[in-house]
């Protein structure tokens, strides 16, 4: 098991996000502050337009603050590139996404060589793929398609597919949308099994209890302000 | 481009398989219409110029500057023999011939019609590319042929008498009595229609044009030898009081008919284009608005936007390229079966189409199509490019796409 240092991955101080169309002004974050250190398995809960997408998506290096600072992985993501900010992605941060996770017309295999070849890895990288989707229990699933597979076969794909390159920070939005109870739980043990066992960090939007219950820490966001931050009493493996 | 994008490219393409499938489908007619139309018309052309430089007309044509607008008796080539000599022995010369054109009165009766007599050297104008090509009667001391359509006016066969009456390049009235020795059918429709064939040397005589002739008409070798051929007889002194001329300045009429076939090929080339842009530019855009949340993924994931780009120039090329060899295989074969079975058009225009005819020359109605290689690869090149250009704007909206934004879509 990986010892965590605690050391902080992503600094938010005061982040406002808004959405401007004419006139009309939207606020998706009001003055978000908050920290998320080595190790954490974090939720951010909250209900749905109370900003948990959004803030993923700035963490994310998906998207720009309006205002305030975010700095993820010490890096100050308002001054980078479009180039720099995608090679913070590619290089830092894995992502797990609520649906159209994979690339259809790729194997599951092909789906993590695909991010695995985008990091410059070279002929290794099959076998690399095959490792991981073997540790993860998904060797019977390597030469299939998504179509091919359940949703929560292919969530445990995007996954292998996320921690491949052992990224320090994994970025899941609402993982377990489209699982049912078995699928929802296999994936977060999953997780909750990399993260202690490769040392990586955790960060979901959600508001599925069954993931909240597997958290070491839980943020609440409602209508975009952090209305709670609590420690989880994460549930057994 | 890696390996990768083009296996996504690839496999793309099957995921609307009836949209592909119609893509490919426009694409590969408008190819097999390329084909098509350039098999038929490669071999038409040649038809063409075959019949234009075959027995009338000659590679070359040579004649006393003016004689072509007026044709006055007069304006005859002197020095005859010696000059056929000349030309022949340059080494790209097939065979020259010297020619006497006059008209003059049919009468084989009370009634006298109009003809145009020939005046032919005999032994070389029988043999192959010849006016009389293959005739086995030979025109000569007193002997004429008909054509088929002029004998039929005046009632003529073969053993008849016809007197001719002309007037000689002295202005003085000629006129001789001949047998028939034939009649004859020739690609030339001017000898059908109104042609008496005589000896050149009866010709010179009834002519008063001794060593004399209108016209030497001279065949190279090999067609790409014509214009090389023109020019080196034109810079002899030999032959510095004479009108040269490929054959294409002599009837231009008919260059330009052979241009325009040309022309016809490019038009349909263009109609290719366009079924192409057509087929690949709604097949990309619609493929590429379907996928714009998939790209956002990738972007996401840290996908560069040039490799998105790559790949949808490297599906419309597929796309383009499938389309092409699939219409290409077919186009061929289409040609490949009319090439051995032939293409009778005059069935298509009826018994009138039989007779088609340009300035005096019959032209061919029972065509065989033949490819050349470039035939082939301009059209598989051009839906290629073509397919690829019409990949830009779906390729711009893709560029263009920021991550957050697409995954929202």
């Amino acid at each position: 098991m990986t010892q965590h240092n605690g050391e902080i991955l992503v600094s938010a101080v005061d982040v406002t996000k808004v959405y401007r169309a004419g006139e009309i002004e939207a606020y998706a974050l009001r003055g978000v502050t908050l920290d998320v250190r080595s190790g954490d398995f974090l939720s951010i809960v909250g209900p749905s337009g109370s900003g948990k997408t959004t803030l993923l998506n700035l963490v994310g290096a998906l998207d720009s603050v309006s205002s305030g600072k975010l700095t993820v992985l010490g890096q100050d993501v308002a001054g980078l590139s479009r180039r720099r900010r995608a090679d913070l992605r590619l290089k830092s941060l894995g992502f797990v996404f609520q649906a159209y996770n994979l690339v259809p017309v790729l194997t599951a295999r092909e789906n993590v060589e695909f991010v695995l070849e985008l990091q410059g890895v070279g002929s290794e990288r099959t076998a690399r793929a095959r490792e991981i989707l073997e540790e993860l229990g998904l060797r019977e699933f390597a030469d299939r398609r998504p179509l091919e597979m359940s949703g929560g076969q292919q969530q445990r794909v995007a996954v292998a597919r996320a921690v491949a390159s052992r990224p320090r920070l994994v970025l899941a939005d609402e993982p377990t949308a489209n699982l049912d109870g078995d699928n929802a739980g296999a994936l977060m043990n999953m997780m909750r099994r990399l993260r202690d066992e490769h040392g990586m960090t955790f960060v979901f939007s959600t508001h599925d209890p069954r993931v909240i219950a597997h958290a070491t820490r839980v943020v609440t966001l409602t209508d975009g302000r952090v209305t709670g931050d609590e420690k989880g009493e994460p549930a057994a493996a | 481009m890696r390996l990768s994008t083009l296996r996504m490219a690839w496999r793309n393409l099957g995921r609307n398989r009836r949209r592909t499938g119609l893509a490919l489908t426009s694409i590969a007619v408008g190819q097999i219409a390329l084909l098509a139309m350039a098999g038929l018309m490669n071999d038409y052309t040649e038809k063409i110029v075959d019949v234009i430089t075959g027995p009338l007309m000659g590679d070359v044509q040579m004649h006393v500057p003016e004689w072509r607008d007026e044709r006055a008796m007069d304006m005859a080539i002197p020095d005859l023999a010696s000059r056929l000599a000349e030309i022949q022995r340059d080494p790209a010369v097939k065979t020259a011939f010297a020619r006497i054109y006059a008209p003059a009165l049919a009468a084989p009766a009370e009634k006298a019609y109009v003809v145009v007599v020939t005046g032919v050297d005999p032994d070389a104008e029988t043999r192959e590319g010849g006016l009389i090509e293959g005739v086995a009667a030979k025109p000569g001391e007193g002997r004429v042929l008909f054509g088929r359509n002029a004998a039929d006016r005046l009632g003529l066969k073969a053993g008849d008498e016809v007197v001719v009456v002309g007037q000689g390049a002295d202005g003085i009235p000629a006129d001789r009595r001949y047998v028939v020795a034939g009649i004859v059918t020739s690609s030339v429709d001017l000898v059908n229609r109104q042609g008496l064939i005589m000896s050149l040397s009866d010709a010179q005589a009834m002519f008063s044009l001794a060593d004399q002739a209108h016209e030497l008409v001279v065949r190279a070798k090999t067609r790409e030898e014509a214009d090389a051929l023109a020019a080196r007889l034109a810079a002899s002194p030999r032959f510095k009081d004479l009108e040269i001329l490929p054959w294409y300045e002599v009837v231009k009429g008919m260059k330009r008919m052979v241009d325009m076939m040309d022309y016809s090929v490019l038009f349909v080339l263009i109609f290719v284009f366009v079924a192409a842009v057509a087929g690949v530019a709604n097949t990309m855009l619609m493929s590429t608005f379907e996928r714009v949340r998939e790209f956002g993924m990738l972007l996401a994931l840290g996908s560069r936007p040039w490799r998105i780009v790559g790949m949808i120039f490297a599906e419309a090329a597929a796309l383009g390229l499938l389309g092409a060899v699939v219409g290409t295989i077919l186009g061929c074969a289409l040609v490949g079966v009319t090439s051995w079975t032939g293409i009778d058009m005059a069935a298509w225009g009826g018994e009138a189409a039989k007779d088609f005819s340009f300035q005096g020359m019959r032209l061919p109605l029972l065509v065989y199509p033949w490819l050349k290689l470039s035939d082939v690869l301009v059209g598989v090149g051009a839906v290629t490019a073509t397919s690829i250009l019409s990949a830009v704007w779906p390729a711009a909206i893709a560029a263009r796409l920021e991550p957050v934004e697409a995954l929202r879509k």
